[in-house]
């Protein structure tokens, strides 16, 4: 994960040369004012932080947090736990298999963003400071003082490159900065963590558990906030947090134990995630799960064609809105041209054949070509479906598709009997109607999955890499180049086909403006491909975090509103130049992104 | 059927403003191997920046003749900003990566300049009308020139003129040339190719915001997304005419504008197809032929540079 390979950081190692922190306090001293600041942040999210609970999540109860603050309390228990392991404490070491220190820094950032982020929330949108009540005071200075402690906490620091005595200024200059940016990466860098020791499989088992408990409760909790000010906090606890986890090398150690069991972790995921529906008590937050579902899975379908077989396809949405069409025409909605009914099986047949047909058809002229071509001809055939199905209207061309009205009043369905428009009762549990939808497409999100690691991990798969990697070479090699990248193109064209058929369904109305190239709404095609590249390419869990993020972000923050677009198109930009192998790296493309990093001595078969 | 040349003229007119954005298209990838696909935005802000001038720079009532040629100056100057900024901060630290990392970013600065436009420039959240040169149409024997034509009837033979000049006759061109056919022997021989490419940037960024100017004059009304199907249709054009060929470029524009005008006019005539004739067919027709042309002649007309750096 680390492109630096520094010495774990555990007190007791010899004096290296250039041993100190950002800031220059002794660090018996930083390491107490550190866990003194976390101790003092735990205690302080249990009072008053203002006056009045006209700011949201109520933060004026003295006694138990709320909102935001437990937040805190989430950062700040994380912090006091690798500063306590910092202090060697037995039985804590075991949390921080890769040394403390960075995860310290990150856990204390976390804590320290959210809080600041809070008290200046406060005083903005009450107006002053004077808002704040003693526990918005105590929480300020307290984290304040966790991060001072923890970025002066020594690490070992770079050589600075030897200053040519040739250089102008500006040589110079750009010199001490680059040796700057240097060791400031240095203190967040951590080791290579201890490779976790066998345990028993039962024991293992329950790491995965409760690894998949913990992404449940994450994800519920981000669904469910219910005002900007905490899906922010969220995101900084979150980010930062995840940051603090993955430097302790806890991360690396789940990530060890779940590829020991890969049947079984998947399982798990499909399970946390269904049980998301019976953690809500209405279908409010269910209509985001099935929504953010679509996204994902379009967006795993499209990974299949862009991050394992390297072909740019930018009009992928059109290949999900061909599905929806087709499921929509054959539902028996009254604005359909074709009075027919089909039961449900023969329309997701439909919808994946037509999306099939029309893959073949765009794919077999373009990807006898180089890569480039494919990218503007898919392009163009997503603005070419759109227009006409909007010109099918019957005046500017035969009545099919109703123009840009759409086909509305899509059926509900009706499999084996159960009605997945009615609401019903499981349990005491209550299914509305988008969480019958989210159970549903939880099945089609299983069957991409299963496609994508069956085909990754066989013949054909590691055809796709290799034509990825090198097209010239894999040739060489006897891969029939054209053959095996129609094959990538028409599955991921079949796949977002079948997503279609119950996307219809679900919004019970298909118009050309769902469509688009890029819009406000996911998925359209540059948010499924920006969902694909944010996760991560050739990875499964990567487009499914990017597609929630991409998802839940516009949808939570409406004071984006109208930036949100431009927002996107930076964050694009701004992602290939940082981190142009995504969220969750593939540890090939991570080699590929970044050439001076060692390599991990085993890479799995597609590197995933 | 006497109406054909009238045809062949809107199709000759609009081809050629095809051509001008195709150049940039065209030069870019035949040095660097890379898409730019924010280039129909630049086109855009090559047509925003001649309107800025002319709303906010000129005083009120400045005839045309003269506010035309300062409003081409402001056109120029935005876009080739825009292009060189876009290269320097966003794609020359690309260089070396997959090829996949630049048409992404590509994506997001195309999205990132027309969301830029629609959120920031004052009243740009619809279409803003375009001033027009005075004078009726002007006829030629059976021929029909709108006015806002007549702009590219003048600039795009002289845009190519002097392009033709630059790339065969000056030094910075044929270091052009010599870059294109090969990046490394041309370092070699003294050619500061970094130079080379943000000289192709600049030099596809002035041809589009010509082509952006005469898109305002022959519409009448400019709006954020203008750039993204123009684009497009660029692309193809460039692709039609041989990708990389600087020449091609201006001929599959002029081709591609002439197969869509002859599409949305005669397709109706076929029996069976009456009712695939409107315009709003023209951009599937164009599309069309763009599939047509890579299954037959997926060189492009006047051919491609044949080096595969792939």
């Amino acid at each position: 994960m680390t492109t630096q390979t520094t010495a774990p950081q555990t007190p007791g190692t010899p004096a290296a040369p250039a041993q100190s922190g950002l800031i220059g306090i002794p660090a018996n001293i930083a390491r107490a004012l550190t866990l003194g600041g976390a101790a003092l942040t735990i205690v302080s999210t249990f009072m008053s932080w203002t006056w009045t609970s006209d700011f949201p999540g109520d933060l004026t109860v003295y006694g138990y947090p709320g909102g935001l603050q437990v937040l805190v309390l989430i950062g700040s228990i994380l912090t006091t736990l690798f500063s306590l392991a910092g202090y060697d404490i037995k039985g804590l070491r075991h949390l921080v298999p890769a040394g403390g220190d960075a995860a310290l820094r990150f856990a204390a950032l976390a804590t320290f963003a959210t809080a600041w982020y809070t008290v200046i929330a406060i005083s903005d949108e009450l107006g002053g400071i004077v808002n704040l009540d003693p526990g918005g005071y105590i929480v300020a200075i307290a984290t304040l003082a966790t991060l001072v402690g923890a970025l002066a906490l020594p690490f070992e620091k770079p050589e600075p490159d030897p200053i040519d005595p040739d250089d102008d200024s500006w040589e110079k200059f750009k010199n001490k900065a680059a040796h700057q940016r240097a060791t400031i990466k240095a203190a967040f860098a951590a080791g290579a963590p201890r490779p976790v020791g066998k345990l028993p499989s039962w024991a293992e088992i329950l790491v995965i558990v409760a690894v998949m408990a913990l992404g449940l409760t994450v994800f519920t909790y981000g669904i469910g906030t219910q005002y900007d000010e905490l899906f922010i906090g969220f995101l900084l606890t979150a980010g930062f947090g995840f940051a603090a986890l993955n430097k302790s090398g806890l991360v690396a150690q789940a990530t060890q134990i779940t590829s020991r069991h890969q049947t079984i972790t998947v399982f798990g995921a499909f399970i946390a995630a269904a049980l998301f529906p019976f953690t809500q008590t209405d279908d409010q937050y269910a209509t985001i799960g099935v929504y953010i579902l679509i996204f994902a899975t379009v967006a795993l379908g499209l990974n299949i064609v862009v991050g394992l077989a390297g072909l740019l396809d930018l009009g992928y949405v059109a290949f999900l809105g061909v599905g929806a069409y087709a499921a929509a025409l054959v539902s028996g909605s009254p604005s359909s041209p074709w009075n027919v009914h089909f039961p449900f099986w023969a329309a997701v047949l439909v919808g994946a054949a037509a999306s099939l047909t029309f893959g073949v058809l765009i794919g077999a002229p373009t990807l006898r070509l180089r890569g480039d071509y494919l990218a503007i001809v898919t392009l163009g055939f997503g603005e070419i479906f759109r227009i006409t199905v909007q010109n099918l209207d019957g005046t500017s061309g035969p009545d099919i598709t109703n123009g840009s009205n759409g086909i509305s009043s899509i059926p509900d369905l009706n499999i084996l009997g159960w009605n997945l428009g009615a609401t019903h009762d499981i349990l005491g549990f209550t299914i509305g109607r988008f969480a019958n939808y989210f159970l549903l497409m939880l099945v089609i999100t299983a069957i991409v999955v299963l496609v994508f690691r069956r085909s990754g991990d066989s013949r054909i798969g590691r055809a796709w890499v290799a034509i990825r990697e090198d097209e010239t070479a894999a040739l060489a090699m006897g891969i029939n180049g054209f053959k095996v990248k129609l094959i990538a193109f028409a599955v991921g064209a079949s796949l977002a086909g079948l997503a279609g058929t119950v996307q219809a369904h679900v919004t019970y109305t298909v118009t050309p403006e769902q469509y688009q190239f890029a819009g406000p709404i996911p998925p359209n095609s540059a948010f499924l491909l920006a969902a694909v590249v944010l996760g991560g390419m050739g990875t499964i869990g990567g487009p499914l975090i990017g597609a929630s993020l991409l998802y839940l972000i516009p949808n939570k923050l409406q004071f984006l509103g109208d930036y949100q677009l431009f927002a996107f198109g930076v964050a694009l930009i701004l992602l290939m130049r940082f981190r142009p192998e995504g969220l969750v790296a593939n540890q090939r493309r991570q080699l590929e992104f970044h050439e001076e990093a060692e390599a991990p001595t085993v890479l799995s078969k597609t590197g995933a | 059927m006497n109406e054909l040349p009238q045809q062949l003229v809107n199709g000759l007119l609009l081809g050629s403003m095809y051509g001008l954005v195709a150049i940039g298209y065209t030069m870019v990838y035949g040095i660097v191997q890379l898409i730019n696909f924010a280039h129909g935005e630049i086109f855009m802000t090559g047509a925003f920046g001649a309107l800025t001038v002319y709303l906010y720079v000129l005083p009120d009532g400045t005839s045309m003749w003269v506010a035309l040629p300062l409003m081409l100056v402001g056109a120029i100057i935005v876009a080739v900003t825009v292009a060189v900024g876009a290269e320097r901060f966003a794609y020359r630290p690309l260089r070396t990566a997959p090829r996949l990392a630049p048409l992404i970013t590509a994506i997001g600065l195309s999205l990132a300049l027309q969301q830029a436009v629609w959120a920031w420039y004052p009243n740009a959240k619809s279409s803003i009308t375009f001033p027009q040169i005075d004078g009726g149409p002007f006829h030629i024997g059976n021929v029909t020139i709108q006015t806002g034509d007549i702009f590219l009837v003048i600039a795009a033979p002289i845009s190519m003129a002097v392009l033709a000049y630059f790339v065969m006759k000056t030094r910075t061109g044929r270091g052009m040339q010599a870059t294109a056919q090969d990046p490394d022997t041309a370092k070699l021989m003294g050619i500061n190719t970094d130079r080379i490419i943000v000289v192709a940037f600049a030099l596809g960024a002035a041809f589009a915001a010509i082509g952006g100017v005469a898109y305002g004059l022959k519409y009448g009304e400019v709006n954020f997304k203008m750039g993204f199907l123009l684009g497009l249709k660029a692309f193809t054009a460039a692709v039609l005419g041989g990708i990389g060929n600087i020449y091609g470029a201006m001929i599959g524009g002029i081709v591609l504008g002439v197969a869509e005008t002859l599409a949305s006019a005669y397709i109706s005539d076929i029996p069976g197809m009456e009712k695939f004739g409107s315009q709003s067919w023209a951009d599937v027709w164009a599309f069309v032929l763009l599939i047509l042309v890579l299954l037959f002649r997926p060189q492009g007309l006047l051919g491609e540079r044949v080096a595969d750096r792939a």
